[in-house]
């Protein structure tokens, strides 16, 4: 195929192989058309009444999701144009930590709005100068537009917490967010330290558990770890830690070496000093007054004897992280080698107990006095997939609740905030000279994506929903938003937000409408792709059936 | 990339496999309903046992909804939820897997004709959810507690509730006599709760009346070397010594190395050897122990000296059976004879070596801690007794719910028809769309009934309409009518001790809905192209898929097969 091209002009100058597209025709409309495919797959999962996707990646692992975030992370997207909105909904997610659906749909609206100004003659220069200039005011009237009072929150009150942070949670787990959301703010709460600002996402942490159901979900003070003790110990309350990075084990050489044995007594006595060793180590720890020994590698069974034999609990935990988190939760500090260790660098733990939850053994470790340091949210549910999508929804919140310590200030949800800026826009885009009315305006329009969504996907109409909406705003009500719940009922479908307590963080919207229309932007400032050829590597044309498909 | 002049987007990577829209959901529904059909025989006490072939060769008949999900090995995406939820009901509540499955798919087939229709599925999925809500709690209303009852009315209510899962059974004929067995046992292990406590130990040969249950811990004894027949095999409250380690002779250490100098030395190396093992003998013995038993092998040397001291040993124990036996007779495992004092030895009392069948088995009784317990079960062929394991561990756990919740329904699909004639009525107070949607699911939960009627051969409308005659009756004295599996007509679960603990009821409706709403808010699934890593897996699999393409028909459209 490559071979059969005549090489002429740019393409004369390039390695072969190389493909070379440029023009509005060729890169533009193209690129634009790329972004309008991905944003139509993620599209559908805005909002509450989102669709979820099935996505099976390359590793054979299934997903089921309705988070942006997820799906295009796992889609592999490979158009370069499209991966600069990817980009932009990865920005995002890493950000704020949701709304990359939005940032990604709204990217898209605004290209597609964009290729109908370049078919009507505007060239994409000047779209950009009108985006730019929209987007410089669409923040202007964003800051306008948050509620009142909303500025100043208290981080710890859960209430306050619970608003702000229901629509992220929501729009992934629509009909739990109650349930859900209230767990978040508790566990969030709980760990949320001195200064919120310095809040740690790490520090809320997530366990599946396969069965029961949402009901069954609840928050721990301190940690869960999955399996069981490994001796015979299985419940210890108040005692001391101490924590070994490197094994409970007599100790070894690494260099491979030979005991060279000359007489009998000293074969006899071999087995004993090892023994003797041990147990003079395990003593040393049960004398430094530590109840519990965590190992963060193999327990050897001559130790595990002793430890039983001193009363110890024995915990493993195999992962580096899982035992740094451990440590912080308890404050010890991890010793390297089986030794004795000094009262400082013992922790101190309420209550370590093996239970059974759903079939399955795990340990839960709870400090409720000694420190405020980790959270975890027990999650329950039938299935993987469900179980997976739940921890993405509590990540979301958990974010939600890192943004808003940063930032609390929100404005109305369900839409409301996106049609008063369209209709804000429109009215500024008159009076603009000059072609950037055009693209000011289509900006204006593009907004109008989000309640078209939200309508589409709830199985309402998004035509009569608009116009509705804009009718309440112009008449004075800007937090007007539609209401998915009153779809039975024939005029409930628009509300007032403050009523169904809706509301958004301003940083989640400010930063996805910016990317978005960053985004966008740079996808329009494209007049030529040059793509060389992927160097070396295994061939990629064993399968040519899938092409044909594309 | 198929031409240069006029290039194509190329989104995706090369390979990757989309399919989306109302088509993708139809086919999804169709790949569940397929996967309910193959275990929706197997429901109730008439139902069929299936037998499964798997490429290993080895052949599993079992009726249990879950393992027959687990070994279907099952590849459509769609469909996998259905095997996820079987498990997760089988490790939640151990029972009612097939019920699971069964009316998942019953929800996504009265869905399918919505969906078809253009009713949005969010529309569906939100009234699948209320309707989820409105059933539980109304089972919650229902349940009878069996709290603060005796001890022994408890046993006898837990016993009706064990009956009625082993009913379904292929050890149904014998349901009485294993359902007290497994009150016993479940009892015996008080509240510790520990599941692995309970073993169960299989011997071909005899009758499963042959069963038994021993208040304590039972394995088959293990490889004895010359000297055991000579040891005494009948003690009373002996001291039981636990340890981990090899009694024989051997090398101490791989990584020593002896070197002599002096070849007159070499004697006393060999007799070091000797006393080494000696030593720990000695200690065993010292240590008053009557019993020694080891998780790693007793050599010969060390039976013939126990047998000359009247202590019976026995050597490569099973780990679990030796932690049973630690957890039962009170002592801990020890790796190292020094320094054993008594506080590590446990005791019972009773042990003895009996012959069951023809095997002989090791048995401690009379345990102080008590908290174990072991069936031994006995019967024909070996898939029987795998199967009869399976029931009994379903049954087990029903106890153990029915203990921790303590609250039960009727079973016998008369819960499922209340539940459904609560919707029912609930529905016709809703207006709008929802309204169908609610009719549909109660419609679906009418199957559990309708299945048991057809798996016994009878008239499942005539016995239906009996029922939903009953149910309506306005007293609300028809609520515990169900299917009689005996006569062919309607009765009272309740009076006719037809049990089931509330909380399998509540699990399985939660997570067959669950599963269902989460198939119908699918409607585009991606299938990215395996990568390198992955390859070597997909080779082996495409050979399996092409095995299992034949008993599944509704493999969705959606999903190439490669």
């Amino acid at each position: 195929m490559v071979f059969s091209m005549k090489n002429y002009g740019i393409q004369s100058m390039l390695k072969e192989g190389h493909n070379h597209l440029s023009g509005l025709e060729e890169a533009v409309l193209k690129n634009i058309d790329a972004c309008k495919q991905l944003s139509t797959i993620t599209r559908t999962s805005l909002g509450p009444d989102g669709m979820n996707k099935m996505v099976i990646n390359h590793l054979d692992k299934l997903f089921v999701t309705n988070d942006a975030a997820t799906i295009v992370n796992e889609l592999e997207v490979q158009h370069p144009a499209a991966k600069i909105l990817v980009l932009a909904g990865k920005a995002q997610q890493e950000e704020i930590g949701d709304g990359a659906n939005l940032t990604i749909s709204f990217a898209g609206e605004l290209l597609q709005n964009a290729e109908e100004l370049i078919r009507t003659g505007l060239h994409p220069s000047e779209i950009i100068s009108g985006y730019t200039k929209a987007i410089t005011k669409t923040i202007e009237v964003l800051e306008e537009l948050v509620e009142k009072g909303s500025e100043n929150m208290d981080v710890r009150d859960k209430e306050q917490v619970v608003t702000r942070m229901k629509a992220a949670v929501a729009s992934k787990q629509y009909g739990m967010e109650d349930i859900l959301s209230s767990l978040i703010a508790d566990a969030c709460i709980q760990v949320s330290p001195k200064n919120p600002a310095n809040f740690d996402v790490d520090n809320v942490r997530v366990i599946k558990l396969v069965g029961g159901g949402l009901h069954n979900c609840m928050v721990i003070r301190g940690m869960v770890l999955k399996g069981d003790a490994v001796g015979s110990i299985k419940h210890v309350e108040k005692a001391k830690v101490a924590v070994f990075a490197g094994g409970v084990d007599s100790s070894a050489t690494e260099t491979k070496g030979t005991v060279l044995i000359h007489s009998a007594e000293q074969l006899e006595n071999y087995a004993k000093t090892e023994e003797a060793k041990v147990e003079e180590l395990i003593k040393a720890v049960a004398d430094s007054g530590a109840k519990i020994i965590v190992s963060g590698g193999a327990v050897g069974e001559m130790a595990l004897h002793f430890c039983e034999r001193y009363k110890l609990m024995v915990l493993k935990i195999s992962s580096k992280f899982e035992l740094r988190r451990f440590c912080r939760t308890t404050g010890t500090a991890a010793l390297l080698k089986l030794s004795q260790p000094k009262p400082d660098d013992l922790g101190f733990i309420d209550s370590v107990s093996v239970e059974e939850i759903g079939g399955s053994r795990v340990t839960v470790v709870r400090s409720e006095e000694g420190g405020n340091k980790v959270a975890t949210v027990v999650l329950r549910g039938s299935t993987d997939s469900i179980l997976d999508d739940l921890e993405r929804a509590v990540d979301d919140g958990v974010n939600t609740y890192k943004a808003m310590c940063r930032d609390s200030r929100m404005v109305p949800g369900a839409a409301a905030t996106e049609i008063e800026l369209a209709r804000r826009l429109k009215e500024f885009s008159f009076k603009e000279t000059g072609l950037d009315q055009y693209a000011i305006a289509k900006f204006a329009e593009s907004f109008e994506l989000v309640p078209r969504t939200l309508a589409e996907n709830a199985g309402l109409n998004p035509m009569d929903i608009i116009s509705k909406l804009y009718e309440k705003h112009a008449s004075g009500n800007t937090k007007v938003g539609v209401d998915l719940r009153g779809g039975d009922s024939e005029d409930g479908v628009c509300k007032d937000v403050s009523t169904m307590n809706i509301w958004d963080l301003h940083v989640t919207k400010f930063f996805a409408l910016k990317y978005a229309a960053d985004a966008a932007c740079t996808v329009l400032r494209v007049d030529q792709i040059i793509m060389a050829k992927p160097a070396g590597g295994p061939a990629r044309r064993d399968k040519p059936a899938g092409m044909d498909e594309d | 990339m198929a031409s240069m002049l006029q290039p194509q987007i190329i989104l995706l990577k090369e390979g990757t496999d989309t399919s989306q829209g109302k088509a993708q959901l139809v086919s999804n529904i169709n790949a569940c309903t397929a996967v309910a059909d193959v275990v929706r025989t197997t429901l109730g006490p008439r139902g069929m046992d299936k037998l499964i072939h798997d490429d290993k060769g080895s052949v599993t008949i079992s009726n249990d909804g879950a393992t027959i999900m687990k070994l279907l090995d099952i590849v459509h995406p769609a469909a996998k939820i259905l095997v996820d939820i079987a498990k997760s009901q089988d490790s939640e509540v151990g029972d009612g897997t097939t019920t699971v499955v069964l009316l998942a798919g019953e929800f996504l087939k009265e869905a399918k004709p919505f969906v078809e229709d253009g009713v949005h599925p969010q529309n569906l999925i939100r009234s699948y959810r209320t309707a989820c809500n409105l059933a539980i709690e109304k089972i919650k209303e229902i349940a009878v507690s069996i709290e603060g009852k005796s001890l022994e009315e408890k046993k006898s209510l837990l016993a009706k509730c064990a009956a009625t899962t082993l009913s379904s059974k292929l050890i149904g004929g014998e349901k009485e006599f294993f359902a007290s067995m497994v009150v016993d046992a479940v009892i015996a292990i008080g509240n510790e709760d520990r599941l692995n406590m309970i073993g169960i130990k299989k011997v071909p040969g005899g009758n499963m009346r042959d069963s038994f249950l021993v208040n304590g811990v039972a394995f088959k004894k293990t490889f004895s070397y010359a000297g055991f027949e000579q040891q005494p095999k009948k003690f009373l409250n002996p001291k039981i010594l636990l340890l981990n380690i090899e009694l024989e002779l051997k090398s101490e250490k791989e990584n020593a190395e002896i070197r002599l100098s002096d070849p007159s030395q070499y004697q006393s190396i060999v007799d070091a050897e000797w006393n080494i093992i000696y030593d720990k003998l000695d200690k065993c013995v010292k240590s008053g122990a009557k019993i020694v038993l080891s998780r790693l092998a007793i050599g010969d040397l060390a039976t013939q000296y126990f047998a000359d001291r009247d202590i019976f040993c026995a050597g490569r124990v099973a780990e679990e059976d030796l932690n049973r036996v630690a957890a039962a007779a009170g002592g801990t495992i020890q790796t190292s004879v020094n320094n054993i004092i008594d506080e590590v030895m446990g005791t019972c009392e009773i042990f003895e070596e009996k012959q069951v069948g023809n095997e002989r088995f090791n048995i401690f009784s009379g345990c102080p801690s008590g908290r174990t317990a072991t069936i031994v079960l006995r019967g024909g062929a070996d898939q029987f007794i795998e199967e009869a394991e399976r029931s009994l561990h379903d049954a087990i756990m029903i106890v153990r719910r029915a203990l921790k919740n303590s609250t039960v329904v009727p079973g016998g699909g008369a819960i499922d028809m209340e539940i459904s004639r609560y919707l029912r009525q609930h529905a016709r107070t809703i207006a709008g769309k929802s309204q169908l949607f609610i009719n549909s699911y109660a419609k679906a939960l009418e199957v559990i009934p309708r299945q048991l009627c057809d798996n016994a051969g009878f008239d499942a409308t005539d016995v239906l309409n009996k029922l939903r005659q009953k149910h309506a009756l306005p007293s609300g004295e028809g609520a515990p009518y169900g299917v009689d599996i005996n006569t062919g007509g309607i009765a009272d679960s309740f009076a006719n001790f037809v049990w089931e603990p509330s909380v399998v009821k509540i699990n399985a409706i939660n997570a067959a809905t669950e599963a269902a709403c989460l198939i119908l808010s699918v409607d585009e699934t991606v299938k990215n192209p395996k990568s390198e890593s992955a390859q070597g897996e997909a080779a082996a699999s495409a050979m399996g898929g092409r095995g299992r393409g034949g008993g599944f028909p509704g493999r969705g459209r959606g999903m190439r097969r490669r």
